[in-house]
């Protein structure tokens, strides 16, 4: 038998279990790929223990308390309520007539990727040499310095998915980071948060190999060209599977080469890695969604998705999120048909409903995307009220990243990512004042030293690098 | 932050409204010479005749405008509004010229299509007015600015208020990729023009020297170089907008500037000089390095030196969502704006400086063009609920709402 590098046992282990489930567990002696070469080096700094006293919170899973009381200790929330257990080295915070929020999560974002300035020296979001790439990863092209992370963090989003871009069928990985400053891309990874694969339906890879007369020109070559990808990684995920079988029966068997492309590809139809995939029109996101079922693996959400109250019932009943922005279209032919209710709308079917901002000005002020997406569907008689409103950017949206058992609401056990206002939330007035990550204060609108500046500010505008 | 079960009910009663005479009853009227807190307004034949205690009591139509406000119609100035249906498809898009011999000459109006889908989506939700800026395809001069009506039939009020020009690192690359060199054009096009001006017959007889531009270019930029038609730069490096204001004082031009996302750090140069900056207040990140010093008190800051500014918006919805200029106003309100200047800037300021018939004030014998909204102004929760144009109200209807409708019906009996 062929031996690659030896990883410790317990890696090994830890790895089978993720990769075969119920399967009989896998002797050490066979060694597979590493899922996870680059870990995340995030540790939750130590805090001390505080509560939030007497605000409004809006709880991010559908529920408007008043004048209640948030503990946080140890990164976690302990308690939500009224007259709460304090000890007495708890830190009070008075939060009195204060709006207070989960931490906005953001599932569609490109910082660190096409970072700001939009230099062509940064601009590695879109690997469009190939129209599959599957084997390219997010994180390796974010620069975690990109000034644009601490402007959306001062806007109270502390999760945000980067993706890469949409110009090929299948783009690579994304990530998911927490929005804190950090040196590495490492030590901002959300420690275990699944892997995404992006996809892309429509217009863009068409026209990107389309232009170079290549596969794929027309949206029936997007679909001849995702079905290959499938098939071959159907086949590259039988090899490994026979081979952890034949090995595990005792028989001499070579280890199957890797293929990077493909070792992704086979992590969907593991159910390790979640499609976000990026699809405007309601047609596309029914052959999408027949493909899924043809090749055995789920999408986690459509992105845009801006004709998905076209398709609303098929969205719920497929568990399937849509993730829109409030209001932009006519960019292109496939953005034409965009409706200001449409985030309402899905909700209204009961489907999964997220605010993305795939911008980064938008990225700073999710709440305001939210409050008009709101007023749209109020506009038409709907009745969303922000307490409802607010989970388009919060429990829904962490739901599609699959980390809604971690974050997303403001409940016992969840992480404490909270946002305090300085008006209601939905206010276009309203501004993030103190934005906590796991516990820990990550910015403070009236304290300088908990305002976070890249090292690309320092000395451009001020030698702080202070930048409202 | 609910003024939801009134609001469809205005919805229907203004969608087929023709009445002759129209009372609010006690909404807050932002005008340009202040709040007037729960006032009454009344429109008699598409005029404001009375603000305040001395309205007549009944109309035609009334409303209770209880909780709501009312400004002047907004005035984005900045867009392509009507001369783009959809961005990528280029045969619809006309806002630029892509032929090296028609820069200055080009009239962005000429291109404008009162039938796009993108006027009724713009004006249910309170856009009245827009100017139309062309942008630089070959060359630092982009064409000329024309101001829109978007009411019942939309119109050109004035197909050339300013001649446009970039200088920003688009509108220089086009220009030798160098700052120096599209000074270096840009003065030989002004003393061309000058020249061409002067020697106008000989040079259209063909018995004057050679120009670089076109004559249809260069006597488009006469009223130009003889002060009479402002200039329209667009820049944001705070060092390239001393540049200019250096520049327009030496041809003695009409200057508005357009961008200057590091005005602030220029604030009282620009002050100094009387130019009117048209900017979006929505911009604080280094996108490029000619915006290092992006932050979101410009706006305040330019205010605060006495620089009269004209709102767009936001972050680029220039086109199909150019009603948003609001956002970005509201935003620069959040970021220490007054929100009466901010108001000014998309209603009073631009109207005021490109005139034209638009009042841009809610003032007793303008004609209405004006919003209701169902709140505070500048909430985004606060919807268009009555829009007038040019003293008529506009129906609340737009293809997006009638792909709305539709689907919402099919939506309900699944």
């Amino acid at each position: 038998m062929k031996r690659a590098l030896l990883k410790s046992i317990a890696l090994i282990t830890v790895m089978a279990i993720g990769a075969c489930g119920d399967k009989a567990e896998i002797p050490a002696e066979i060694n597979l790929p590493d899922k996870n070469p680059y870990p995340s080096t995030y540790q939750i700094p130590e805090s001390p223990a505080f509560v939030l006293i007497g605000a409004n919170i809006l709880t991010g899973d559908g529920a408007e308390l008043t004048n209640t009381d948030l503990l946080i200790e140890n990164g976690k929330i302990v308690d939500i309520g009224t007259a709460l257990e304090i000890k007495p080295d708890t830190i009070k915070v008075d939060a009195k007539g204060k709006w207070v929020t989960p931490g906005l999560i953001d599932v569609h974002s490109h910082m660190g990727v096409y970072p700001a300035p939009s230099t062509s020296n940064h601009s590695d979001g879109n690997e469009m040499t190939s129209p599959v790439t599957a084997e390219v990863w997010a994180e390796h092209s974010v620069w975690p310095g990109d000034p644009q992370f601490e402007k959306a963090l001062a806007g109270g989003v502390t999760t945000v998915q980067i993706l890469p871009g949409s110009g090929n069928l299948i783009g690579g990985r994304g990530v998911t980071l927490k929005n804190i400053p950090a040196r590495t891309v490492q030590g901002m990874k959300f420690p275990g948060a699944p892997y995404s694969l992006k996809m892309a339906c429509g217009e863009n890879p068409k026209r990107v190999y389309g232009s170079r007369n290549t596969l794929p020109s027309t949206r029936m070559g997007n679909m001849a060209g995702y079905r290959k990808a499938w098939i071959q990684a159907t086949e590259y995920k039988r090899s490994w599977d026979d081979y952890v079988s034949d090995a595990q029966a005792g028989e001499d068997v070579d280890q199957p080469s890797r293929n990077l492309r493909l070792e992704t590809l086979a992590g969907v139809l593991e159910g390790d890695i979640r499609i976000h995939n990026h699809c405007y029109k309601a047609d596309e996101m029914a052959q999408m969604i027949d493909m899924s079922k043809e090749f055995g693996y789920e999408i986690a959400a459509f992105h845009h998705a801006v004709e998905a109250y076209k398709v609303a019932p098929m969205l719920a009943k497929e568990g399937i999120c849509g993730v829109m922005w409030a209001d932009w279209w006519g960019f292109k032919q496939e953005a034409f048909d965009m409706v200001r209710e449409n985030i309402a709308l899905v909700d209204y079917a009961q489907a999964c409903a997220v605010i993305h901002s795939d911008d980064p000005i938008q990225g700073q002020r999710l709440n305001q995307e939210i409050a008009k997406a709101m007023s749209a569907g109020n506009r038409m008689g709907l009745n969303i009220d922000a307490a409802k409103a607010i989970t388009w950017g919060t429990i829904n949206a962490a739901k599609s990243l699959g980390l809604d058992n971690q974050i997303g609401s403001l409940a016992a056990g969840k992480n404490a990512d909270i946002v305090l206002w300085t008006k209601h939330p939905l206010s276009i007035y309203s501004l993030a004042q103190k934005v906590w990550i796991d516990g820990n204060l990550r910015f403070d609108r009236f304290d300088k030293s908990v305002q976070p500046t890249s090292d690309f500010n320092l000395g451009i505008i001020s030698a702080e690098g202070a930048r409202p | 932050m609910k003024n939801i079960s009134l609001f469809i009910i205005l919805l229907y009663a203004f969608t087929s409204a023709s009445a002759s005479s129209i009372l609010i009853k006690g909404a807050d009227i932002y005008s340009a010479t202040g709040l007037l807190p729960k006032s009454n307004l009344y429109i008699k034949d598409g005029e404001i005749t009375a603000i305040g205690r001395n309205t007549p009591m009944s109309a035609d139509l009334e409303v209770n405008g209880n909780g709501m406000s009312i400004t002047a119609g907004l005035f984005n100035a900045s867009t392509h509004i009507g001369t783009v249906e959809v961005s990528a498809i280029s045969p619809t898009v006309d806002f630029y010229s892509e032929n090296e011999s028609v820069t200055a000459a080009l009239r962005i109006a000429d291109a404008f299509n009162p039938r796009s889908t993108l006027i009724p989506h713009n004006r249910v939700h309170g856009l009245t007015h827009a100017l139309l800026v062309p942008v630089s395809g070959t060359n630092l001069f982009s064409g000329q600015v024309g101001l829109v009506q978007l009411g019942n039939q939309p119109k050109v009020i004035h197909d050339s208020l300013a001649m446009a020009l970039d200088f920003t690192e688009s509108g220089i690359r086009l220009a030798g990729n160098s700052r120096a060199a599209a000074l270096v054009q840009l003065r030989q096009a002004l003393d061309d023009a000058k020249d061409f001006s002067r020697n106008r017959a000989a040079a259209m007889a063909g018995d004057h020297r050679d120009y670089v531009l076109s004559y249809a270019d260069l006597a488009a930029l006469e009223s130009v170089v003889n002060g009479d038609k402002p200039l329209l730069v667009k820049t944001h490096r705070a060092s390239d907008i001393t540049t200019i204001l250096a520049l327009a004082k030496e041809f003695q031009l009409q200057l508005i500037l357009s961008g200057a996302i590091e005005g602030w750090m220029v604030a009282d140069e620009i002050a100094k000089a009387g130019i009117p900056v048209i900017m979006d207040p929505i911009h604080n990140l280094p996108n490029s390095y000619e915006s290092l010093g992006a932050r979101l008190d410009n706006a305040k800051l330019l205010a605060d030196a006495g620089v009269t500014l004209l709102f767009t918006g936001m972050g680029g919805s220039d086109t199909h969502n150019a009603y948003l200029v609001k956002q970005s106003a509201g935003n620069a309100v959040a970021n220490g704006l007054p929100k009466s200047v901010a108001i000014a800037a998309m209603t009073s300021n631009p109207a005021k400086l490109f005139g034209a018939k638009v009042s841009g004030d809610i003032a007793v014998g303008a004609i209405a063009d004006l919003v209701l909204w169902g709140g505070d102004p500048l909430e985004l929760t606060s919807e268009a609920q009555l829009v007038l144009i040019n003293g008529e109200v506009i129906p609340m209807e737009s293809r997006s709402f009638q792909l709305r409708d539709r689907y919402f019906k099919r939506l309900k009996k699944d």
